[in-house]
């Protein structure tokens, strides 16, 4: 009856999502990742696993290079006319071996401003990133649409304006339609740039909560500058800092003990 | 709206209960050694300590990880502060259960000594009143920790009452002055437990009430 | 604690004086960008709209002394030629302003912008002659096609630089926005920046049209203009400017006032038509 109370008590200790038994197992692998921008080196041999089902934040100073990682990653810097080195390994694939287009499909994303398309509905806003891309008959629209509008927590807030202008939402409403129309071509892993700088205390608060409810199904990558942000959300942070990854962890240990002196310096609003 | 680390300090809530009633556990199998003079139960006791030092850090460590990734403010701020100290306490009061098990096999031999005290009915009357501190934390109940405080008086009577009779046994008796030195002692350790349950009671109105109480601060505001 | 009360100071009431003359200098010179529009307006239909009847929308001109007659044929002709022009003149634009904008960081795109400019200050004339080269020299007489491709060579810098600027005003966060969503290159310029410089698009591409509606010079010697009914390409066609141009030097009452009332026609016809496609194109949202 002793020993009872024990294993109980340490399986406690530990964080309650790893009770509920998902994988854990490597969704995306970055190797020595070197990115430029013309002349300009960003990251500098950026070694990172990210766990699936799971939420890894990237926390830094401006300019850290951060973002440029984010984007690495589903080769969003070549829009920005970035180039990098090294390699990014998707389920074991390399990203880079394929189309840009096949793994944005797969590797989706979110942005710092809420960019809903300005000439579109609702709907249409939710609707067009299946649309463009094809493979969803025309009947099974109205579903994904809803289903992801639940996901991002706005159907109940939008089911009876679908046919409203996307801008017409109030900045938080706004960035959650753009998260679900991320979640509409249902990608596996989602980054997300500062998703919730730009918007207010209560708006942020309901983007983090979502977070947490969108790794059940999701693998997410959230760049922050928010510390506390990303103490709450993430289950992994990694801290970079000039264009290198100082450290890497489970977030309870980078914000309790981390190991590297400059991410003390950093978590304790020391320097940065 | 929801917030994902409610579920945190509910199992932060819990832990404290289990630990609780753990250490409460402890403190009924101490007195009921020392009365029946079973020294196997107080072996246990001393065992069972172990899993107290267990809980107080896995308490210890939840707060801190809750502290680190969630920023807590108000109630939860609360919780977690009165969560620290109610750890303390248990932690401590467990200790106290070890004291009185420890010494179980010197009074083994005066079963009958330590019957004729108000030693049980003090250990029980202490055991109550940490009982209810604990429940006033469970069910978030103020008025249930305004009873605990009132208690105390009654225990430090006793202990002042015991302390009259074991000098006087001990002037009268000299023989008997080892197992009355011990009982003296336990008598303490048992208001020490009274004074711990009524730390809890004072964090538990801390926590809903968000006064504090203790040192009677409320009482005297600084100017 | 003594109150201190709102004192203005003297640079204050300059500042209100200075603020309130400029405000009245914007006022004055709106006014006065109104002004000849509206007197054009009113004074074509002081002169024009008595002349204006059914007639002159259905009948073909009659020889000089015979009163009546209309202008059917260069109603028609202008519309054909207009058409003609924008058949060839739009696509063109349209895509190399897609093209400048999306992809226009080369060499060779900066050389295509500055050779739009220069077209676009090229006098309409020359556009004719230029037409009159490559389309009437080899097919040896005038024709509406030839008018049609000189109308075209006017519209296309028009039309490209408007198109480029409008895609260039829709902010790079839409593109990112849909190529993140694994859409295509081809397809996020096509149905989304395109869709969301729509309006400005079209409103460039109204502009154009209405400018080639009014010009006459690269119509003399390419259409050259027809008194009869005609709405064949390969012949020479009516229109309502070289109409205009022809019946207002003629010494003749009876013609200048018929110019009066083409005029007036063509004033319509252009507005008429911005407005349409205003309203058509009117975005569905109320834009914050």
């Amino acid at each position: 009856m002793t020993t009872d109370v024990i294993s109980r008590s340490t399986t406690l200790s530990a964080k309650p999502t790893e009770k509920q038994g998902q994988s854990t197992s490597v969704k995306m692998t970055a190797r020595n990742i070197n990115a430029f921008f013309g002349k300009v080196q960003a990251l500098y041999d950026v070694n990172l696993d990210i766990a699936g089902n799971r939420v890894l934040a990237i926390i830094g100073p401006s300019g850290c290079g951060k973002s440029t990682f984010l984007r690495c990653l589903n080769r969003m810097h070549e829009v920005a006319g970035g180039t990098m080195t090294g390699t990014v390994e998707l389920d074991g694939q390399n990203i880079y071996g394929t189309d840009a287009v096949l793994v944005r499909k797969r590797v989706g994303m979110v942005f710092q401003k809420a960019n809903p398309f300005p000439t579109m509905s609702i709907f249409d806003n939710v609707a067009i990133g299946l649309r463009l891309t094809g493979g969803v008959p025309k009947s099974q629209m109205n579903d994904v649409v809803e289903h992801s509008l639940k996901q991002a927590a706005l159907w109940d807030e939008v089911k009876d304006s679908l046919n409203k202008s996307g801008v017409s939402l109030s900045g938080g409403q706004q960035q959650r339609l753009c998260i679900a129309r991320t979640l509409a071509v249902n990608p596996e892993v989602i980054l997300m740039d500062e998703p919730a700088s730009a918007l207010d205390p209560i708006a942020t608060a309901k983007i983090e909560e979502l977070i947490y409810e969108l790794k059940k199904d999701f693998t997410i990558v959230i760049v922050t500058h928010n510390m506390q942000q990303a103490a709450r959300v993430s289950n992994t942070t990694a801290f970079f800092y000039m264009g290198k990854l100082i450290e890497f962890d489970e977030t309870k240990t980078i914000f309790t003990s981390p190991k590297q002196k400059q991410t003390e310096d950093y978590i304790t609003g020391r320097f940065g | 709206m929801s917030r994902h680390y409610e579920l945190e300090l509910d199992q932060l809530r819990t832990l404290l209960i289990r630990m609780g009633s753990l250490v409460e556990e402890q403190i009924d199998y101490a007195v009921r050694a020392l009365t029946e003079g079973d020294q196997r139960l107080a072996q246990l006791v001393m065992e069972r300590d172990k899993k107290i030092d267990e809980f107080d850090i896995a308490v210890d460590e939840r707060c801190m990880s809750i502290f680190a990734l969630n920023q807590p403010v108000a109630i939860d701020l609360r919780l977690l502060m009165a969560a620290l100290k109610i750890n303390n306490e248990l932690e401590r009061i467990g200790d106290i259960a070890v004291n009185l098990a420890e010494r179980v096999e010197s009074l083994a031999l005066y079963p009958d000594f330590v019957r004729g005290t108000s030693l049980a009915e003090m250990a029980f009357a202490a055991r109550d009143m940490m009982k209810r501190a604990i429940d006033s934390f469970v069910n978030s109940d103020p008025s249930l920790a305004k009873q605990v405080l009132e208690s105390d008086d009654y225990i430090d009577q006793l202990d002042r009452a015991t302390f009259e009779r074991m000098t006087k046994t001990m002037r009268e008796s000299p023989e008997l002055v080892g197992p009355a030195c011990h009982i003296l002692i336990l008598s303490r350790h048992i208001e020490r437990l009274a004074d711990h349950a009524t730390n809890i009671a004072e964090d538990v109105i801390f926590l809903v009430n968000a006064r504090i109480i203790k040192h009677h601060a409320d009482e005297s505001p600084a100017e | 604690m003594s109150i201190t009360p709102f004192v203005p100071s003297w640079q204050y009431y300059r500042r209100k004086i200075a603020g309130a003359t400029m405000l009245a200098l914007c006022y004055l010179s709106a006014v006065l960008a109104i002004v000849p529009l509206v007197l054009i307006f009113f004074y074509t239909i002081n002169r024009g709209v008595s002349y204006l009847n059914l007639d002159f929308f259905i009948q073909m001109p009659k020889p000089v002394g015979e009163p009546g007659g209309g202008m059917a044929n260069a109603i028609v002709g202008t519309l054909v030629l207009v058409a003609t022009g924008s058949a060839i003149g739009l696509p063109i634009g349209i895509l190399t302003g897609i093209y400048l904008a999306e992809f226009g960081n080369n060499k060779f795109a900066y050389f295509a912008r500055f050779m739009t400019d220069v077209l676009s200050g090229v006098p309409s004339i020359v556009a004719g002659v230029v037409a009159y080269g490559l389309v009437v020299v080899p097919m040896k007489h005038f024709s509406a096609a030839a008018g049609g491709v000189a109308l075209a060579i006017l519209m296309i810098p028009t039309v490209t630089r408007t198109t480029e600027e409008m895609i260039r005003l829709v902010p790079h966060s839409y593109r990112e926005a849909a190529l993140a969503l694994g859409i295509p290159m081809w397809k996020t310029t096509m149905q989304i920046v395109v869709r969301t410089a729509f309006r400005g698009i079209i409103t460039g591409i109204l502009l154009s049209i209405a400018r080639i509606a009014g010009e006459t010079a690269p119509l003399l010697f390419t259409a050259l203009g027809n008194r009869f009914w005609s709405t064949s390409l390969d012949q020479p066609i009516g229109s309502l400017t070289v109409f205009i141009y022809d019946y207002a030097k003629a010494p003749f009452e009876d013609w200048n006032n018929q110019a009066w009332a083409a005029a007036l026609v063509l004033i319509i016809l252009i507005s008429g038509l911005s407005l349409a496609v205003r309203v058509v194109t009117r975005s569905k949202f109320v834009q914050r």
